[in-house]
């Protein structure tokens, strides 16, 4: 009897995830093994594929401009850590515990986070614009000299853009690390009190340690995305000048459907994934041990 | 009194230093603002921060009608409304199975519909756009909305079975008792307790919806179709030098997300916070 329902309500588990299933491997995984097979092709993906074998991925080797994405995503992951990161905590602190106002900053910061990356860009765009943007314009009525074209300049062009990309996507690392920090008992912090602890010690010896696996969580979403920048470079430079800003997806966008040259766009999203994995591998492992961990509870 | 003081002291320093931010935070909502209300004898005579001389209300109309923007939202709207709650309500039928029906390897699934989250949208691109070709997929709403279903799932699966792991099982067994099917109890009993995992969901994954530029701009080219993002792209292309008209249309394509987010504030704030525990 017993083990006649588990059967039934096994087949019923099948039976829910159904329809999500389907879609989901006709969008996803589908697509996936797809676009490995197209790697390993030449042509437009409309007409003749040609198989090439492995010829688009050591192609990959002496393209510069292939190299150069690669190292821009790489810089790119290096500023989400190094500042997005510490920045959203230092916001998440500050507005932490209640105090009058605390609404309107939360909702200040987190406001960017809603509107469309197309139109951020086209918002920044204009803030750099070196004859008439409101940066010059300011330069210009304080009476300095120094004139900087921003994203029109190799130089300074990626750091213009992240800087954009910073106001905008600071909200949502933000939450996490607000949640993470309503998370630690109180209770420990009172215990430090009592041990003589101060608010800085306090705040590493035991919050930070606390906070492990909002760490983990907002590492990860944050290389993740950074990982997959696009919406930004491609609404605000289109990853010039000269390719100064191009990133892995702007320039798999842009040899798949500008240039058309499918099968090497391809490849180099597949080498997207791969450098991926080296993140989502072990975030899955704990994110799975911890689910695990939690059942047997 | 020392330490009274000190905190004192604190308190101001933490105004100050969240003031300033606040100030950066403000400069580029003030910039567009600004800007879509200047005419364009404005730009030229004046400087980028004095005041416009009056309100350009056509740098508005021509956006909404001559650069399309009305259209571009009420096709994006036409997207949204379809493919919110029909992915919520998908991906709850998962989560419903994934946290309380028999399943052998339950982890393993959760891992599997997870996945999707994380892998870039550029590996799923170029076969998506040869399928479309071949099946006249290619600028139809029934397209996109599909593709987006597909995309949406690993994070509306992550949120709510976060939820409903935390909804006792004993609610189940009574349902059962009294004779209810395991679709009744998912429609009647666990899905309206899971309201507020789905109410945060919805409002979130919306704006997701509303915003997306990379799918819509590989599968809608006829301006007709065009969401807001895209729509704003070509907007970019046809009047890149035009900042009054540009960051008007700008400016109509924020508003609507901004009534949305002022009227749920809560949900974003706490709401996100609580849904990712």
């Amino acid at each position: 009897m017993k083990k006649k329902h588990k059967e039934e309500s096994s087949r019923s588990a099948y039976l829910f995830m159904l329809p999500a299933l389907i879609i989901y491997l006709s969008v996803i995984v589908f697509p996936i093994f797809y676009s490995l097979y197209i790697s390993f092709h030449s042509g437009t993906g409309i007409g003749m594929m040609k198989f090439v074998g492995l010829q688009n991925y050591v192609a990959m080797g002496s393209d510069p401009v292939f190299w150069q994405s690669l190292v821009h995503t790489l810089i790119w992951i290096a500023l989400t850590v190094c500042i997005t990161m510490p920045v959203s905590l230092l916001f998440a602190v500050l507005l932490n515990k209640y105090m009058p106002g605390r609404t309107f900053f939360r909702g200040l910061f987190y406001f960017p986070s809603i509107i469309a990356i197309v139109a951020v860009g086209i918002i920044w765009r204009w803030i750099y614009n070196p004859q008439l943007g409101i940066i010059n314009s300011f330069l210009k009525l304080i009476g300095s000299s120094y004139r900087q074209t921003w994203i029109a300049k190799p130089d300074t062009v990626l750091i213009a853009v992240f800087f954009a990309s910073l106001w905008q996507g600071i909200g949502q690392p933000m939450i996490l690390f607000l949640a993470g920090l309503q998370s630690v008992d109180p209770q420990t912090l009172e215990a430090a009190d009592i041990d003589g602890a101060n608010g800085v010690q306090k705040f590493f010896r035991v919050t930070i340690p606390l906070m492990k696996d909002t760490f983990v969580m907002v590492l990860c979403t944050l290389v993740i995305s950074a990982m997959k920048v696009y919406d930004i470079v491609k609404a605000l430079t289109d990853g010039g000048p000269n390719n100064a800003s191009q990133m892995l997806a702007t320039y798999m966008y842009n040899q798949t459907f500008a240039y058309n040259n499918v099968g090497y766009g391809t490849a180099i999203a597949i080498v997207m994934v791969l450098i991926m994995m080296i993140v989502i591998v072990p975030y899955l492992i704990f994110t799975a041990r911890e689910n695990d961990g939690r059942k047997a509870k | 009194m020392n330490a009274k003081v000190k905190k004192r002291v604190f308190a101001i320093l933490k105004y100050v230093i969240l003031i300033l931010l606040a100030v950066i935070w403000l400069i580029p909502i003030f910039t567009l603002v600004f800007t879509a209300v200047k005419s364009k004898q404005d730009f030229f005579t004046g400087n980028l921060l004095s005041l416009p001389s009056h309100i350009e209300w056509s740098n508005f109309t021509n956006a909404m009608t001559k650069g399309r923007m009305f259209k571009y939202m009420k096709n994006d709207l036409i997207i949204s409304i379809l493919k919110v709650p029909l992915g919520i309500f998908l991906s709850a039928m998962v989560s419903f199975a994934l946290t309380r029906l028999h399943l052998k390897n339950r982890t393993g699934w959760l891992v599997f519909f997870l996945v999707g989250m994380m892998l870039p949208m550029q590996i799923a691109l170029v076969p998506i756009s040869i399928i479309y070709n071949k099946l006249h997929l290619i600028n139809t709403y029934f397209g996109l909305f599909y593709v987006y279903i597909g995309f949406g799932i690993s994070f509306m699966v992550l949120v709510t079975q976060g939820f409903m792991k935390s909804i006792p099982k004993a609610i189940d067994e009574a349902a059962y008792i009294d004779g209810a099917s395991k679709w009744q109890t998912f429609v009647s009993v666990i899905l309206p307790i899971s309201k507020p995992a789905l109410a945060t969901l919805f409002i979130t994954d919306f704006l997701a919806t509303w915003n997306e530029y990379l799918l819509a701009s590989v599968i809608i080219n006829d301006n007709d179709l065009k969401t807001v993002p895209v729509g704003l792209m070509t907007f970019v292309g046809e009047h890149g030098t035009d900042y009054g008209y540009l960051c008007a249309g700008v400016l109509v394509a924020v508003i609507p997300v901004m009534v949305v987010y002022l009227i749920f504030q809560n949900y974003f704030v706490e709401g996100m916070a609580g849904a990712v525990k």
